[in-house]
């Protein structure tokens, strides 16, 4: 239980300090008026200074999600899965989509909903990072980038309360209908996981040009200027965004709605499938007779 | 060349670059890693990119002169001007802007050559082998991941060939539904043998269960308190104007987050099939590297930093340069020297 208490703390903690990184030229309220060369000193060191938290938030996260997740089981589950992605990532770099399309957000939703938060974190952060290493994509954007792909799939379970409101009422519906139809909730549950992928496609893009976005020199009312005060900084976001980013997340958005809709009822049929197969535990009966094969070799499954 | 030294000079090389704005500095640094580049072995084995990385570098800082250009009017030195009330883009093009646009672009293809040069000469596995002990499930992840990838590319191939062969053809998105599925149930039970695999030859993530409940929870609860400080020391950073107050939480924060893992590490015992030696030119690399950083980071008396700090605005002007500066960013070449003491030996 205290161990369950410390894990929710670290999850709570590293999430909040990476999005406090991502998110500081929003809380920078009254950065110092009287700074020795004002912006220049700051500028230069910000996205050092971002990179290292946001760096070390993921890491800390990667080893707390690995040390509560990864069986040797999952450890060939997540290996194989990942490098499916990160094969559609390179595709992706081979044949540019449109706008800011990519494929890699349909699996990592999918593997985050019906394999849990943890395993969803790690396939969204490890996705990143090693499509990143084998097309040469390293950069000081990869933290934030694995950060942000990886809260994608840790995010996906909180679906599941609302998948299955979804079908109690579809199922209340058909009983006052008396309908003798029998349906799989399969639908719905494909519908809700569309719409959260639509959600993320802007969500991530948002996230991801909050990195450039105080060194880019533009009009008053949509740049980033030290002192500024909260509402200021998001209304001259938000214009920021919807000139330079709308259109480019827009596609995003929709190719993991597409996605979701065209592939998604037979993967999360294929992964549920999978899963009864991944996550199997042989407890040997109580008071078994010593001369049965030993506990440790059953639980992994041999 | 040794990885660490090799990771030593990609920290320099992102310092140089991220220090400055002053075009002579970023030009020298970029020359810098074009030149480490040109002059080092490529792994022949990496999947290239489908673009040259010259290019792309000149493409990025074209589009971020252009972009800044047109939506950014300071400046005084007007070249023409966009007629009518075009939202963003209608006003005066200055050339103070498309400098300054440019500018920032070079430092983005300098980060992005820094990158490649990383990329191209140190070997995946290499890359692999820099993962910190404690991340050994992850490590293992990582490596199973990039060993598959070229076999699911070649499954992928496979799979379309096959598909065609049964009259399948491409016209629509629903097309694409039986090449995928059967790449990811066969991925899924490629898996599964994988894993029967590993159980049977003695794999176990876990790793070593050493201790008490406080000693398996006390690494934990460091990187916790290291997080905690760790922001608690950028928001001080942030928000008062005495700097240093900032390191008092920043530099304990990653000193507990470091302890924190390298107790998390020792469950895993580590052993190194033929590691790599450090030689020579891993020193010189090092030495260059931490020239850099001395120079750039540490309050030097007369290491003429003051030249850093440049801006086109409001009017274009030629930028300082302090040559004890440029010759302290020479650092960078350190991997170059030895390339070609090496070259020469060869003939």
């Amino acid at each position: 239980m205290r161990s369950r208490l410390l894990s929710i703390a670290i999850y709570l903690v590293a999430g909040a300090s990476g999005l406090l990184a991502l998110l500081y030229p929003f809380f920078q309220p009254a950065i110092q008026a009287g700074q020795a060369a004002p912006g220049q000193m700051r500028a230069g060191e910000m996205p050092v200074m971002m990179t290292l938290l946001l760096g070390l938030c993921v890491v800390v996260l990667l080893a707390e999600a690995q040390g509560q997740a990864l069986s040797t089981r999952m450890v060939a589950l997540l290996g194989v899965l990942v490098a499916l992605n990160s094969a559609l990532r390179f595709l992706e770099t081979a044949i540019p989509g449109p706008g800011g399309f990519s494929p890699m957000f349909f699996l990592i939703i999918l593997v985050g909903y019906v394999f849990g938060g943890r395993v969803g974190f790690l396939m969204g952060a490890l996705t990143l990072l090693v499509s990143a290493l084998v097309t040469g994509g390293v950069g000081p954007w990869l933290p934030g980038q694995m950060f942000t792909a990886g809260w994608v799939g840790m995010s996906t379970p909180l679906l599941r309360p609302l998948v299955r409101a979804v079908q109690r009422g579809q199922a209340r519906a058909r009983q006052r209908l008396s309908s003798n139809s029998k349906h799989s909730g399969l639908t719905s549950e494909v519908l809700v996981l569309a719409a959260f992928g639509l959600g993320w496609g802007f969500l991530y893009g948002g996230l991801m040009n909050l990195w450039e976005w105080p060194f880019i020199a533009g009009p008053q009312n949509q740049s980033w200027a030290a002192g500024m005060g909260l509402l200021d900084a998001l209304q001259r976001y938000a214009a920021y965004y919807l000139v330079t980013s709308l259109a480019w997340d827009l596609a995003g958005a929709a190719g993991n709605l597409v996605l979701m809709l065209t592939f998604g009822a037979p993967a999360l049929r294929a992964l549920k499938r999978f899963r009864q197969r991944f996550t199997f535990v042989y407890h040997p009966p109580v008071g078994a007779d010593r001369e049965q094969p030993p506990q440790s070799a059953l639980e992994q499954g041999v | 060349m040794h990885s660490l030294a090799w990771l030593a000079w990609l920290v320099a090389a992102i310092a140089a670059l991220s220090a400055t704005r002053n075009p002579l500095y970023l030009l020298l640094a970029v020359a810098c890693l074009a030149l480490v580049g040109v002059s080092l072995p490529q792994e022949p084995s990496r999947l290239s990119r489908p673009f040259a990385v010259w290019k792309f570098g000149l493409l990025l800082i074209g589009l971020a002169a252009i972009f800044n250009a047109l939506i950014s009017h300071y400046g005084e030195t007007r070249l023409f001007t966009i007629p009518g009330r075009l939202p963003l883009v209608s006003g005066d093009v200055t050339l103070e802007a498309l400098v300054y646009g440019a500018t920032n672009g070079l430092a983005l293809a300098g980060l992005l050559g820094a990158f490649w040069v990383l990329g191209q000469t140190l070997p995946v596995r290499a890359l692999v082998g820099l993962i910190p002990r404690a991340f050994y499930p992850l490590a293992v992840v990582a490596t199973i991941a990039v060993t598959y990838l070229p076999a699911t590319l070649r499954q992928f191939q496979q799979i379309r060939e096959a598909q065609a062969v049964r009259g399948h053809a491409l016209r629509g998105l629903r097309d694409w539904l039986p090449l995928f599925m059967p790449l990811l149930v066969g991925g899924l039970e490629r898996a599964l043998q994988l894993s029967e695999a590993m159980t049977a030859r003695g794999f176990a993530s876990q790793g070593k269960p050493v201790g008490s409940i406080w000693q398996r929870a006390w690494p934990r609860l460091a990187m916790l308190a290291g997080l905690l400080l760790l922001a608690g020391g950028w928001v001080v950073r942030l928000s008062v104007k005495a700097e240093w107050i900032g390191w008092l939480g920043l530099a304990p924060g990653v000193g507990l987050i470091g302890l924190g893992l390298w107790a998390s590490g020792l469950r895993y015992p580590r052993s190194t099939y033929r590691p790599p030696p450090w030689q020579a030119k891993d020193t010189l690399t090092l030495v260059g590297a931490l020239l850099v950083l001395a120079v750039l980071w540490l309050p030097l008396p007369g290491s003429g930093s003051v030249a850093l700090w440049y801006t086109p605005y409001p009017t274009l002007h030629i930028p300082p340069f302090d040559v004890r500066l440029g010759v302290a960013l020479l650092g960078l070449l350190g991997p170059l020297m030895f390339s070609l003491r090496s070259r020469r030996a060869l003939r």
